[in-house]
């Protein structure tokens, strides 16, 4: 019996492994043989030891998105999180055409990310510039990163609030009742009683935020393309614009090892740090 | 250098024999019906209209070989991205820049001197092509089909009524763009945001006011880029006061709205932006003008380079096929549409009826006085679009040229040492 029910747990699992080794790990691993040559995407080429990495290291483009990605993704983290967890109290509470709000407030996720930038890019280039009679925003170099920043929380608030919403609902109406008996109601209430049984879902929308946003590519290539002056550049735009369509595959895929090596070390780190902070009802 | 050189071949050659070839085996073969399949693949995606009407003819004339020409997006990468998988079409139609010249060195191209429809091409497209080799390789690598011209295009209409005459040289040029400022008219406008676009006038000036193998001498380590692009940087600079509020703000798109909207007088872009400006404005009469960067108006030369080119792979197996389609796209006919749609010049010889958008330029064409894109030997990784959109942004010159040529040693690295390594050996 035991035996037959294993087995049938490995069909399952089996292919699955077979698949993701095939198309996750193995390129993952080739990628990693690649950071060690000058190979350019075809033709051949020649071992070229760590330089990729020490170049890595000296160069300022590559510095720059490095900056401008951690910035974009911390400022929008938190953005997004203040933004959905607001919106999440206010749809969970008790108000008329509550479901309809929710499927409304929806809508930006299942949009797509270029056709959301496309539009963006418009609005920022024609509508907001006539109304507030200044200049783009998107063709400032020192203030564009904003405009993506907007872009990316306006997308993403959706799912965050939707989780948000599901975390509230599993903490019990009798603990509020209890709550109240001692006093915590408004802030106090929030501080004390919510925020920290929906600890959980707060770790699991900063972890995927985080990684969602350090990962930024559509919106940039929807609204500036990296530009102007190169300053909205993110890391996995210059991967791909440099690796793909220009000629350093090999460069670009130590970048790509060193980023892939930073984004687990940023969410082992963050998960445990907000995993410690939760509480068991 | 070379013992520690692996191929991809060979890699994959290992690969490979674990029985992966049965699979692999992909393009090229024949089809049932007994056919040789050609597949063609171009980077001309604004073209592809005229290439669906030109593979049908084909097909309809042809009994024993089957041909598909795809134009797919970003088509560049498209390739690389197949070259990776060691999937190579018969064909590929791609522009004479720095493309190219990778292909070439890696060995994917085919040399077609042996295809006689070579003698036809007018010779200075084929050294074109020759000066865009890293090193001097034999042989001959591609089939120049149609060139560009890039300058600066007007609204003749608009320039005829205000009686406004053709620039032939800078200070003409600065002059006319304050007569039209002052009869309330945008002389210029730029879709800067669009980093590429900053090329446009880059190209046209720099083949007037830097050598034309400025890039090569660098490689040799004879000049800097310091040395030569100082007046072109600060020209292009010159341009902005001409244009409107914020460039950096509108993409190419805007400015062909822009100017097929009448907003503005002329357009330093190439021949290759005017189906996208009659989209807009169907009707409008456009022509252009070579740009005038220099004093004297005789020293003037036209921005033209190999737009097209067919070229053949050396993993196609059915080459005497590859020629025959290649012979098709050059002959008479299909070279007259496709020059037509396209507002290009045909780089074979023959008696061609050129789009009236090249009116201006016609007479530099017939005498060839031309010379190539500088920026079809740019890298493109090292992103010399958006350093010049950058330093239109902050007019700092020195620092735009320190920049330059501290990046192109870096980006060219390994360019640079087989050029060496190659001068060393041959003497």
């Amino acid at each position: 019996m035991g035996n037959n029910r294993q087995r049938t747990y490995y069909l399952m699992l089996i292919p699955i492994l077979v698949l993701f080794f095939c198309f996750n790990t193995l390129p993952l691993l080739r990628g990693f043989f690649y950071s060690f040559t000058n190979f350019r995407g075809f033709g051949g080429y020649d071992m070229v030891g760590l330089r990729n990495y020490i170049d890595l290291f000296q160069d300022a483009r590559v510095g720059n998105s490095y900056l401008f990605t951690f910035k974009l993704a911390l400022v929008s983290t938190l953005a997004v999180n203040v933004i959905s967890l607001a919106m999440a109290l206010a749809l969970n509470s008790k108000i008329k055409f509550k479901s309809a709000l929710r499927g409304m407030y929806f809508i930006p996720n299942i949009l797509g990310s270029l056709v959301v930038g496309y539009i963006f890019n418009y609005f920022f280039t024609y509508i907001v510039p006539f109304l507030t009679n200044t200049t783009s925003i998107l063709a400032d170099a020192k203030w564009a990163w904003v405009a993506i920043v907007v872009v990316c929380a306006w997308q993403s608030i959706a799912m965050n609030t939707i989780i948000y919403i599901s975390g509230l609902q599993t903490v019990p109406e009798d603990v509020y009742e209890a709550g109240s008996l001692d006093g915590a109601t408004g802030w106090n209430q929030f501080r004390y009683l919510t925020f920290p049984l929906i600890m959980p879902f707060f770790t699991i929308n900063m972890v995927l935020c985080m990684k969602n946003f350090m990962m930024v590519f559509d919106q940039i290539m929807a609204l500036t393309s990296g530009g102007p002056a190169q300053s909205t550049e993110s890391i996995s735009f210059l991967i791909y614009s440099n690796g793909m369509a220009g000629g350093q595959f090999g460069f670009q895929s130590a970048n790509a090892v060193v980023f892939f090596i930073l984004i687990v070390t940023i969410s082992v780190l963050q998960t445990r740090f907000l995993n410690s902070r939760e509480e068991q009802l | 250098m070379s013992d520690n050189t692996i191929t991809r071949r060979g890699f994959l050659g290992l690969v490979g024999a674990a029985g992966a070839t049965a699979v692999l085996a992909g393009c090229g073969g024949s089809s049932d019906s007994g056919k040789t399949e050609i597949e063609v693949v171009t980077y001309k995606q604004e073209a592809v209209k005229t290439f669906e009407r030109l593979q049908d003819l084909f097909n309809e004339t042809h009994d024993d070989i089957h041909v598909t020409i795809t134009c797919p997006n970003d088509a560049t990468t498209v390739l690389r991205t197949r070259f990776i998988r060691e999937d190579y079409p018969d064909i590929v139609g791609i522009g004479g820049d720095v493309t190219f010249s990778n292909f070439v060195d890696a060995g994917i191209l085919a040399d077609v001197s042996d295809f006689d429809g070579i003698s036809q091409v007018k010779q200075s497209y084929l050294d074109t092509l020759d000066k865009l080799e890293f090193v001097p390789t034999e042989g001959i690598y591609g089939v120049p089909h149609s060139a560009n011209a890039a300058g600066v295009l007007y609204n003749r209409a608009m320039f005829r009524e205000h009686g406004w005459d053709i620039p032939t040289t800078w200070s003409e040029f600065t002059a006319l763009c304050e007569t039209v400022k002052a009869a309330g008219i945008l002389p210029l406008y730029l879709g800067f945001k669009d980093t590429w676009t900053t090329l446009a006038p880059w190209n046209a000036l720099a083949i007037e006011l830097a050598p034309s193998d400025v890039c090569q001498q660098v490689n040799a380590g004879t000049t800097t880029f310091a040395e030569h692009y100082r007046e072109v940087a600060e020209k292009e600079y010159a341009l902005l006061q001409y244009a409107e509020d914020g460039p950096f703000a509108y993409g190419y798109n805007d400015a062909c709205t822009a100017f097929a909207n009448g907003e503005s007088a002329m357009y330093t872009i190439g021949s290759y932006a005017v189906p996208q400006i009659r989209s807009v404005n169907p009707d409008m009469d456009i022509d252009s003008f070579v740009m005038p960067a220099v004093e004297n108006a005789d020293d003037r030369i036209l921005n033209s380079g190999v737009d097209l080119q067919f070229c053949v792979t050396a993993a196609c197996p059915h080459k005497e096929a590859a020629y025959e389609v290649i012979r098709f796209l050059i002959e008479h006919d299909s070279m007259q549409a496709y020059v037509s749609d396209q507002n290009a010049v045909p780089c074979v010889e023959g008696d061609f009826e050129l789009p009236d958008v090249l009116d201006g330029m016609r007479e530099f064409i017939d005498e060839g006085r031309t010379a190539d894109f500088q920026d079809h030997y740019y890298p493109s990784e090292m992103a010399v679009d958006a350093q010049i959109q950058t330093f239109l942004i902050d007019g700092d010159v020195d620092k735009f040229l320190a920049k330059f040529d501290s990046d192109w040693t870096r980006y060219n690295r390994d360019i640079i040492a087989k050029v060496q390594d190659y001068y060393a050996t041959q003497g």
